[in-house]
């Protein structure tokens, strides 16, 4: 095979090489990792029209169609306008007619305008999991028409609780959804159900006081769980009306220096969440000089430094009154060459507008 | 007499009635459910009809009110004490059949049982008067007509009310609630009861002394010691668990200062039965569960002789964690009973 491809314009538009020469892999996004299930039948049509007939569950929720020709992109990008549209369009809210929120004419029949900001994964969430705190994929849902469609490379897991299947702590913007909780000691029985849960299962903040026969907390640790309302046998511990987020930055993986995120905010509302989520290409822009690269987030707050990042990803947020924010992160990375970061000053990075 | 109200004059009914009288009835408390994004529907003051949930069964039961789950008991300074005072405003419950009948089981174990009447019990049950709420059938953890708890009398409720998205019918009983319901359209309203659930449940006859030892020793109960937590969720959403215990709550450095409160107390918390040298006659989940069973289908009615315990509101099936199924467990006694009754040849 001696094709002329060019294969960054190819992965812009959501197909990725492959091993044989001209052969191509179609990654769908599913924001939040939930979509009707009629859209398997378009899973199922590409695969048997266009690709070998198999389907791989996407690392990031994608669908992944193995084993489509080159030629057959147009094809395939065809019969894509409606997934795209009912899906990204309509579902989310997304403008397919901008990058980056700049006017830039979709045509319908071309696919996806680009790869950029990346499928963002979402565990079931309270739509079904009796721990989890949030709906992911409604939240997925209003992300996706913030930071998609965008050239620029933003990695987003949401996870509906502490707990954190969907690894929140190991993408750029780890979204997790908590509640803060309310203790009723009127109804509270003092079987410290609660103190046995927390300890075994969270951050062991609860305690029962012998003298009282109520349950004391140290409210300053609890991650928000929310695993004692769960348990209570009473209800004497409920959530507030409206579910709160942390946001854990930085996390990644990858072959120089991987590293689970740390945490950036605290008791965030949602609110909050997608005002911050607003900035992002105008940090994203700003790093590099207006000239995205395949470079994810994290590397951008690297090259920015944390403070920078703080500056301009909180300008205009108003901050919810329970809401923390870290004054700085030191990430623990792991170096698997020791003093990776040590080198001719000729090789680091800069960030920001070039003069 | 009977009233028909629309939603606006319901609401001006309920206001007037929240002046004279604690109100109190099964209100939403948004997102307050066990799991997010889940409502708890718990009895609370009202002072507005559309407050009160009728649509469905309140996830704890209206003893609430008549037994909190805490309560102040006596205050005391070293060698001193005083009762906690009585409320003097008079309460209206909002309730379902199985909720009303459930307090004459109350009664029986507080007001009078082995001679002794519960002051704290008894003064709060003479303030209150029931307004029986139509039950719309309930759901399907509902077996009150099997319990033979689905009816009431006249003399047990001072009004009879059906809600509707249109506002409420009411038929007056109580003299003293007439007055309220002045210049309303009357009607021809009286209370229906349900007549059949969806699920029906058949109490085994347990009479036979040694079946009910061989029943105590089946291997029936051993599943629960894997699948029970022990939370006691059941009994504190039963319509007519009693049990508290007593807790001395000291205010300071003294510790000859503080109050005694009662609080519920539930037989399927480990410990509930400890006695002294760590003594513990139920030390397992199956056992505590055998112990409730029994109670509520034998030993109550054993003892007072009238009926069971049990009245079929289904509440501990709705809250049980676990999804343990009061229903389905009486069902397995049955069969347990019966293969207990064929090996000894008494079938």
């Amino acid at each position: 095979m001696n094709r002329d491809i060019n294969v960054k314009k190819v992965r812009l538009n959501c197909f990725r090489q492959s091993k044989v020469p001209g052969v191509f892999m179609l990654q769908m996004r599913v924001p939040g990792g939930t979509v009707a299930a009629k859209y398997l039948t378009y899973v199922q049509h590409i695969a048997e029209t266009w690709g070998d007939g198999s389907f791989h569950f996407g690392t990031r929720q994608t669908f992944d169609i193995p084993g489509i020709q080159y030629d057959d992109i147009p094809a395939v990008n065809e019969y894509l306008e409606t997934y795209i549209r009912e899906v990204d369009s309509e579902m989310c809210g997304a403008d397919m007619n901008t990058v980056a929120h700049e006017p830039h004419p979709w045509d319908p029949k071309s696919g996806y305008p680009t790869i950029g900001a990346r499928n963002i994964t979402g565990c079931i969430g309270n739509y079904h999991c009796i721990c989890g705190n949030i709906n992911t994929f409604e939240l997925a849902r209003k992300i996706e028409s913030i930071i998609f469609p965008s050239h620029y490379h933003i990695k987003i897991n949401i996870s509906g609780c502490p707990n954190d299947c969907n690894k929140a702590h190991m993408c750029d913007f780890g979204i997790i959804g908590t509640s803060k909780i309310d203790y009723h000691p009127e109804r509270c029985l003092g079987c410290a159900r609660c103190v046995e849960q927390c300890e075994h299962a969270a951050t062991r903040v609860l305690s029962l006081n012998e003298a009282t026969g109520k349950i004391e907390k140290d409210p300053c640790c609890c991650v928000g769980c929310a695993e004692c309302a769960r348990v209570c046998p009473a209800s004497a511990w409920t959530r507030r009306e409206k579910p709160l987020y942390k946001v854990i930055l930085g996390g990644r993986t990858g072959r120089q220096t991987p590293r689970a995120g740390k945490m950036f905010l605290n008791w965030a509302s949602e609110d909050v969440i997608l005002g911050v989520l607003k900035n992002w290409q105008k940090f994203s822009a700003w790093v590099m000089d207006y000239k995205p690269e395949y470079l994810h987030g994290g590397h951008l707050i690297d090259r920015a430094g944390y403070k920078k990042f703080k500056e301009i990803i909180l300008e205009g947020v108003e901050l919810n009154p329970e809401c923390l924010v870290a004054e700085d992160i030191f990430w623990h990375e792991t170096e698997y060459r020791s003093n990776f970061n040590v080198k001719p000053l000729s090789m680091h990075h800069t960030a920001g507008p070039k003069a | 007499m009977s009233y028909i109200l629309n939603t606006q004059q319901a609401d001006k009914v309920l206001g007037a009635l929240a002046e004279k009288y604690g109100v109190y009835a099964p209100k939403r408390f948004v997102n307050q459910g066990r799991y997010s994004a889940t409502d708890s529907i718990r009895y609370d003051k009202v002072s507005s009809a559309s407050e009160i949930v009728w649509q469905v069964k309140s996830d704890y039961p209206a003893k609430e009110v008549i037994n909190p789950i805490q309560q102040a008991i006596f205050y005391f300074t070293e060698d001193e004490y005083r009762a906690s005072k009585a409320k003097e405003q008079p309460v209206l419950i909002f309730a379902r059949p199985c909720d009303i009948n459930a307090q004459k089981i109350q009664a029986k174990i507080l007001a009078g049982n082995g001679g002794f009447t519960d002051m704290y019990y008894e003064r709060m049950r003479e303030r209150v008067k029931f307004i029986l709420m139509d039950c719309n059938g309930g759901d399907d953890t509902c077996f009150c007509v099997s319990m033979g708890s689905n009816t009431v009398d006249e003399s047990d409720y001072a009004a009879a009310v059906k809600f509707s998205d249109q506002g409420m019918e009411v038929k007056v009983i109580d003299p003293e609630l007439e007055p309220f319901f002045a210049g309303c359209d009357t009607c021809g309203f009286t209370p229906e009861f349900v007549k059949e659930n969806e699920l029906k449940v058949t109490v085994p006859d347990l009479s036979d002394k040694e079946v009910r030892l061989a029943l105590k020793k089946h291997p029936m109960w051993q599943e629960f010691n894997s699948r029970c937590v022990s939370c006691g969720a059941c009994t504190v959403a039963c319509s007519t668990c009693t049990c508290f215990t007593t807790r001395d709550v000291i205010y300071g450095e003294n510790p000859e200062v503080g109050e005694r409160r009662r609080v519920t107390a539930s037989c399927q918390i480990a410990g509930f039965d400890q006695m002294a040298g760590q003594r513990e006659f139920r030390s397992t989940a199956g056992d505590r569960m055998r112990f409730k069973v029994l109670h509520k289908f034998h030993d109550y009615k054993a003892r007072f002789g009238d009926r069971h315990m049990c009245v079929g509101c289904g509440r501990c099936t709705h809250r049980c964690p676990e999804l343990i199924s009061i229903s389905a467990t009486v069902n397995k006694v049955n069969a347990a009973v019966e293969e207990i009754k064929a090996s000894m040849g008494k079938a």
